[in-house]
This record gives C-alpha cells, structure tokens and sequence, in this order.
C-alpha cells in the first residue's frame, strides 16, 4: 500500500508528460500513438533493442550516481561528464602503454586506471572546497573544460589514430576489451560491474555507518559536526567516490563498444544524469530504475527518429517535462 | 490602578496551524490600568494569542473588541495606530544606532533632513523619568545589557502613544535585580493608566506582579482569577492539568534537596584547568576557565545569554580544541580528543540551538536519535548500522518521550520545536554517559515534560554521573543543581554551593560584579 502510494505521484507525472507532450506532438502532425508505441517498446520488441538499451542503461545509471552520491551530502557535483572522460583518458592510457599485457592484467589495470583517473578529477575541486571553501558547483563546471581539452589533446597527439577523421586514438590492447557477454548484437560484461556499484551504492548509503555520516552530512551539516562526523573529509569522500564511478562510466565506453577514446563520448550522459537524479530525488535506490527508464526512452527516441521522421528532441521534451511534473508533485502533495 | 473599565475584549477566538488546533475557542478581557498575567506552559497558545492581537497572525474565529468596539488588526503597525503596543522575547533592534535612534526609527521625524532629534530626545526623557526607565539616549545599542535593551524596546511601545502593552516572557535573561525593577516601572505604568499583559511561564512572577491571572492549557482557557482570590496550588493545577503528579514532581516542590555529599578523597569525574579559548579573528572567548564536576554532581551554570556558556559546552565536548589550559576526564588527560572520540566514550551532549546544532530536518526520526552514537552498540558494529535494533529501540524512546509522530521513518522536519526538543533529550539519555552537557535542556517544554527532564537528571546522580547544566532560567538552576558556577563575558565570577545560593547573590554576579571576598580584576575582555 505504502509502496503504491510512493509511486503513484511518479506515474501520474510520466502519464502527464506524455499527454503533454502528446499534444506537441499531434499538432506537429505526427501519429501520436504511434511515436509512443516506437518509444516505449523498441527496447523491448527486439533483443538488439534491448541490448541497445543496457549499453545505454551503464553510463546513464553510473553518470546519475555520480551526482546523488555527493548530493547525499549535500554537495552538487555537475562535474560528472568531466569525470567520466578523465577516467576515459586513463583507462585509455592504460590500454595502450601497456597493450601487450595478457588479459587477467590489462583488463583490471583499465578498468582500475578509468576509476582513478575518474577520482582524481573528482578530488581536485573536494580538495579545493575542503582547503578554500571553494564552491563545489563552480569547480566541477570548470573541470568538465579541463578534461574536454584534454581528450583533444591526447586524441590529436601521439596516440593519435591517424586513420580517423575524428579525434580519435589508437585501440587498446586486446587484453584490455571488456569480454562479451552476447556476441551479437554485442553486449559487453560492464553492465554486470554496473548492476554491482549500483547494489554496493545501495547498500552503503542505507545499510553502513559510513553511508549515515554522509546522509547526516547532507541534511544538516552543522548539527552532523557537533555530533562528531567530520562534515569535510565526507564532502571530499563523496565527490571523490562520484568521481570514481563517473571514471568507471568512462573506462567502459573505452573497454567496452569502441576500444578506444573517442572525442564526444560523453554524449549528454551528464545532463541525463541530472535528471535521473532529480527525478529520482536523490534516493540512491531509486536511480537505477529510473535510469533504465530514460534509457529505455532514448532507444526509442532514436528509433522513432529512424522511422518516423520525428525529431530526437521530442523525447528530450518528454524527459524535461517528466522532471517538472514530479517536482510538481512534490507542491500538490504539500498543498 | 485597576478600573473597572474593559479596555479590549477577545472572544472565542480560534487559530488552527495545518491540523494543530493552537488556540480552541479562547477568550480574554483587559481592564484598564491592571497588569493581566497570561499563565501556562510552552505551547499553551499563549503568545500565538497575543500575536493575533498584535496582527502578526490572522485568526481564523473569533471577534475582537478594542474599547467595546469591532476591530480588525491588518498588522502591527495597525496595532500600534490604535494603541497596542508588544515587546516580543527576541528584540528587533539594530544593534549600531543609538538608543533614541532606535525608539524613533519607523516614525515622523520632525526635522527630516537635518536629523536633529532634540524634541524627540526630550519627549523620551520624559518617559523614561515618569517610568522610572533609566537608560542613556546616546549609548549604541549593541553595547547595553540585555535589561536596558528591554528598557528600550518598552519605550520603544511607549513613545508611539500605545496603551496597552504586551510583554512576551520579558523576564528571559534578566537578572533578580533587573527584575524587581521592571516590575517597579510596571506598576508604576498602570497607575499612569496603561494595561498591560504579562505572557511567562514562572508563576511566582505572575503572583508577584499581576492583579489578574487567566491560564491558558493547550490552546484553551482553564481559567481567569483575581491575585488576591487564589492560592497558588490553584493556578499549579490550572497550568498543567488533572494527569500530572503534582507532589512527586521537581518543578513545583517546594523543598530544598539534600546537600550534595561529596566522597573528600574522590577526584573530581571531569575537570577544566585555565581553560582559554581564543577564536580565530583574535576574540577572547573564554578566560582561565577552571571547572570541576565531580560523579553524582549536577553542577549549574548561570549567566546572561550570549557570556560565552555556548563556546564553553562546545569546549566540555570537544567540538572547537582549547587555546590553552587542560581538560581532564576520569584522571585522563583528554585537552586533546575530539567531540568525535568524546561522544563515543562516555559524554552526551544536548546543544542549546536544537535547530541548528542538533537536529537533522531532512534525516529520519531513527536516524536524528542514532546522530553520535552511530558508531557504537547496540547501533553500529562500526561499519554497519543495525537498523533493527535502531528501530526498535526509536520506537521505545519514541513512547517513553513522549514524543508525537508518526513512527520512527516519520522525516524529522514534520516534528514541532517541542518534539524535537524531545528528541535531543531522548538522544541524550538513551546511552549511559559518565557526563552530560545538558544547554538550555527544557527550552520549549511543557511543564510535565521539563519534570521528566529533571527526574531523568537527578537519576543520574543516583548513578554516579556527572552533568554540566548550562540554562538561562535561574529557576531551573537553583531547583535541580548541586553548584551552581556563573559565567560572565567568558570568565567564572564565582561558584555556590547548594546552601550558599540566593537569586541576588547570582544576580550580582551575572551582571559582572564579584562577590566581596574575591580579589576584584580588571576584565580582560572588554
């Protein structure tokens, strides 16, 4: 009963949006029943939308905990796509220095190399609030910059793919490819780690003390310091935690469909991520739901786009307008 | 004097706040020249009442008759038009201006561009020497003491023509002797013509002051009694209703505790030496602070708000280091250790500033009650928490506090101040503690609940554990305390013991002068 009654606000906004958009949609002339029936079931009508949809589903629900974990405590961290292509730099630097590595040593070092480089980018601007006061928001915007150059900077220099006509790098050692779980179409085994971190995420934020400080952290962080929780070090282990698996989300895009470091892989997984975090009002356990939802809604999209002719942005709007329909229904409940 | 002419009147007046009924159908009539009492507990409705007279709240029932005829209130500055005038507990002062600055800021200047305030000046002094209000015109504001700043806000009312004045529990931070002179200057302003109303909780005060008495319990009229027609076991009865036992509780006995028998070879349990605390703009905070509370003891301390007794329960907790000196905890030296060692090895703390220090709105009920205890049994093995047994023992505190919600997953910020007040004393006494940092401990309580404070309290001793009793209310103080140590601009005037305290002796003492047999020093802060 409770559960329904948590949901239903939630349902009543994805429905409203729908008609909302459903009317955009009719006047633009389009079959509006149609359009949906592309977006809603793509993903389910073929096993390649389906796969289509976990590949998409990896970096949408890491990018999204990328932003809920800091903000269990309180800090934004915008800097998720920032994060997401240090960890790419890294995971790609692992891949080529050490191309010749055998798989059981390559493969870690990449994944483990995405993940670090991810943090770092994480903990230079936690260190810059912990040691400056410097605002969190600012910074991370900032660093997304950084790493966009970067990126430029390595895929246009001596790891340069000369064969692309796109800043691309050279592929990784083979030992470095994430192992296919379905051939075809493929399905690489990092959605496996990204069901696990979204588990583990779960399970720290609600189950250990660690998670608590940080919940303590975030809903009152004057109060959670007189009572002994060191209110800094936590701002600084969120964001360097969400830096992690916003490198992670990198390191796949590396290890997994391209084997290489593409520029603009990055793709709008970070705007994404923000809204499935909002949508999902910061609750860590409600984000891999609703990330596999707003994957489920770009397949389609792209799909509707394919056959129907109807513009991609269409479903942007349907995504934007369920973000305001739940924060709607956060007033109407108040009211 | 009191005539027997109604001044106002307010009919069944009602005010529902979302689904608390704060005030079920009251009424209250004002004669002029007599100084009413509006008696009752926190949460009585006693100041939301006088709020919807001073136009702050609308009423949502009820009628109200200034000089027997139909007003509506839009606003304050509407009350003070037609005669009511209110001195609210915090004041609205602006703490760079001068005293005149500030009682004529808001009305007609007579020399507007030139700003030079002789008449008004004058008209001032002329209040301030009917009513015996002796403050310097001239003196900026944040430089006075708590008194004269509530001077300043009477003759704030007084200068804009009211004659009906509200005092909402004037005498919060007061000394004894402030007191008594307050209530001179009121009497001295009925028998001038004015009425006034008198919201407290301290029933001696209103027996002291009031020709009337009306009580108010949860949001309702018990009654309204002369001074001279009922003893005060009526209005004990009145204030907190048929359940609760009056004889067994601290808050209305009468007589004196035992003397607090200290074991002569015991150490003390927790121990401050020249403790100073310099904050980091270069501001003394506190000086040579030496404090010593022994197992068993409740030891007090008094001051007038704001004399650094804030830093110095931060400093017993370890939440801001000390400058210099030592602290000391069952023979350990313990200057070193944090609030985050300290809590979890024997030292509870309920903090002064429920909503900023203690409580966390966004968080769970369970999950404020774990706040600090988060890290030891039966709570935590240190890296997991055991929500099963958090939620078993919430729900516990949850009956035994008395606390009203809707189950410990209930999100704290739906609690009222009084529940969440709760909570912090529900924290604080769950865990055993060698000692107890208790600040302001009964802020915001009703009189059964502050009696289980105490209760709670004196148990402890019973135990053998020590607690520092930090509160602004004398009364509190001198009830359940064994030594009561008095803080005044970051330095210790002076300790009594049990049998040495007398409210004046305090009194002095709080507003900065040192008992005689003490060398007197200059203050080093100043």
């Amino acid at each position: 009963m409770t559960i329904v009654k948590k949901i239903l606000p939630y349902l009543l906004a994805v429905l409203a949006s729908f008609v909302a958009a459903g009317i955009f949609i009719s006047l633009m002339g389009f079959d509006v029943f149609k359009a949906y029936q592309t977006i809603l079931f793509t993903s389910f009508r073929t096993p390649n939308g389906f796969i289509q949809t976990l590949l998409k589903f990896i970096p949408l629900v890491l990018l999204a905990f990328a932003f809920t974990i800091p903000l269990t405590a309180g800090k934004f961290n915008i800097g998720g796509e920032g994060q997401m292509m240090a960890g790419g730099i890294g995971a790609a630097a692992m891949g080529i220095m050490f191309a010749d590595l055998p798989a059981i040593l390559l493969l870690p070092l990449v994944i483990i190399g995405g993940v670090i480089a991810g943090a770092i980018w994480g903990f230079i601007p936690a260190w810059l609030l912990y040691k400056f006061n410097i605002n969190e928001i600012l910074t991370t915007v900032l660093f997304n910059f950084i790493a966009f150059f970067l990126i430029d900077l390595v895929a246009t220099g001596p790891w340069r793919d000369p064969g692309a006509g796109h800043p691309t790098t050279i592929a990784i050692g083979k030992g470095g490819w994430l192992p296919l779980l379905v051939n075809n179409p493929p399905l690489h085994a990092g959605i496996i780690l990204a069901v696990l971190v979204a588990i583990g995420v779960y399970i720290y934020t609600s189950r250990t003390t660690g998670g608590y400080e940080l919940i303590a952290t975030g809903a009152n962080p004057r109060a959670a310091g007189v009572f002994g929780i060191k209110v800094k070090r936590m701002f600084v282990l969120s964001l360097v935690l969400a830096g992690g698996v916003a490198g992670l989300a990198g390191a796949f895009e590396v290890a997994g469909p391209q084997h290489r470091l593409i520029e603009g892989m990055q793709s709008n997984f970070l705007q994404l991520g923000l809204i499935i975090g909002l949508i999902s009002r910061g609750n860590n356990g409600a984000v891999p739901f609703v990330a596999f939802l707003i994957a489920v809604l770009e397949v389609g999209a792209s799909a509707m786009q394919r056959t129907m002719m109807i513009p991609v942005e269409m479903v942007f709007i349907v995504q934007a307008l369920i973000l305001l329909f739940v924060l709607l229904s956060d007033v109407v409940r108040r009211k | 004097m009191m005539e027997d002419i109604t001044i106002l009147e307010l009919k069944n007046v009602r005010k529902v706040f979302g689904q608390i009924v704060a005030l079920d159908s009251v009424s209250f009539t004002l004669k002029r020249g007599e100084i009413h009492g509006l008696l009752g507990g926190n949460g009585a409705g006693k100041t939301t009442l006088m709020n919807i007279l001073y136009g702050l709240y609308r009423k949502d029932e009820g009628e109200i008759l200034l000089r027997d005829k139909t007003v509506s209130i839009q606003g304050p500055r509407d009350a003070i038009n037609q005669g009511i005038g209110m001195v609210h507990q915090h004041f609205l002062q602006i703490g760079s201006f001068t005293v005149l600055e500030n009682i004529v800021l808001g009305t007609d200047v007579r020399n507007k561009y030139t700003m030079k305030m002789d008449q008004e000046a004058e008209k001032v002094l002329e209040l301030c020497k009917r009513f015996g209000l002796n403050v310097k015109l001239n003196e900026i504001m944040s430089t006075l003491t708590v008194g004269a700043r509530q001077k300043v806000e009477i003759l704030k009312a007084l200068y804009r023509g009211v004659d009906i004045l509200i005092l909402d529990e004037p005498t919060t931070n007061l000394t004894p002797q402030e007191v008594d002179a307050l209530f001179e200057s009121l009497r001295v302003m009925v028998n001038d013509g004015l009425s006034i109303v008198f919201i407290t909780h301290k029933l001696r005060e209103v027996l002291s002051v009031c020709d009337r008495i009306t009580v108010l319990r949860e949001g309702k009229n018990i009654t309204t009694l002369d001074r001279k027609d009922a003893s005060e076991e009526v209005f004990v009865r009145a204030m907190v209703g048929e359940k609760m036992n009056i004889e067994n509780s601290i808050y209305f006995s009468t007589d004196k505790r035992e003397k607090y028998q200290r074991d002569p070879s015991e150490s003390a349990k927790f121990k401050l030496e020249n403790v100073s605390l310099v904050s980091s703009d270069g501001i003394s905070r506190l000086t040579d602070i030496n404090l010593e509370v022994f197992s068993g003891e409740i030891v007090g301390v008094a001051g007038v708000a704001g004399n650094g007794q804030r830093v110095l329960a931060e400093v017993v907790t370890g939440v801001v280091p000390i400058s210099s000196g030592k602290k000391f905890f069952l023979g350990d030296d313990i200057s070193q250790m944090t609030n985050e060692d300290l809590l979890g090895s024997g030292f509870a703390y309920i903090p002064e500033d429920r909503l900023s220090d203690g409580f966390l709105p966004k968080a769970s009920v369970a999950q404020n009650l774990i706040l600090g205890q988060h890290r030891v049994k039966p709570y935590s093995d240190g890296r997991f928490i055991n929500w099963k047994t958090v939620y078993a023992e919430t729900t516990k505190h949850i009956q035994e506090y008395n606390i009203k919600t809707n189950g410990p997953a209930d999100v704290g910020g739906n609690l009222s101040g009084g529940n969440i007040q709760r909570v912090m004393i529900a924290r604080a006494f769950s865990m055993e503690s060698q000692m107890l940092v208790a600040h302001n401990p009964t802020r915001g309580l009703d009189i059964p609940s502050m009696d289980f404070v105490y209760q709670k309290m004196l148990a402890r001793c019973g135990a053998g554990y020590s607690t520092l009793l930090i509160s602004e209310d004398l009364d509190e103080l001198i009830r359940i305390s064994d030594r009561i140590a008095v803080i005044y601009r970051g330095q210790i005037l002076g300790i009594l013991k049990r049998e040495e305290f007398d409210k004046y002796a305090i009194g002095r003492l709080m507003s900065g002068i040192q008992l005689e047999n003490q060398p007197v020093e200059e203050n080093a802060v100043s």
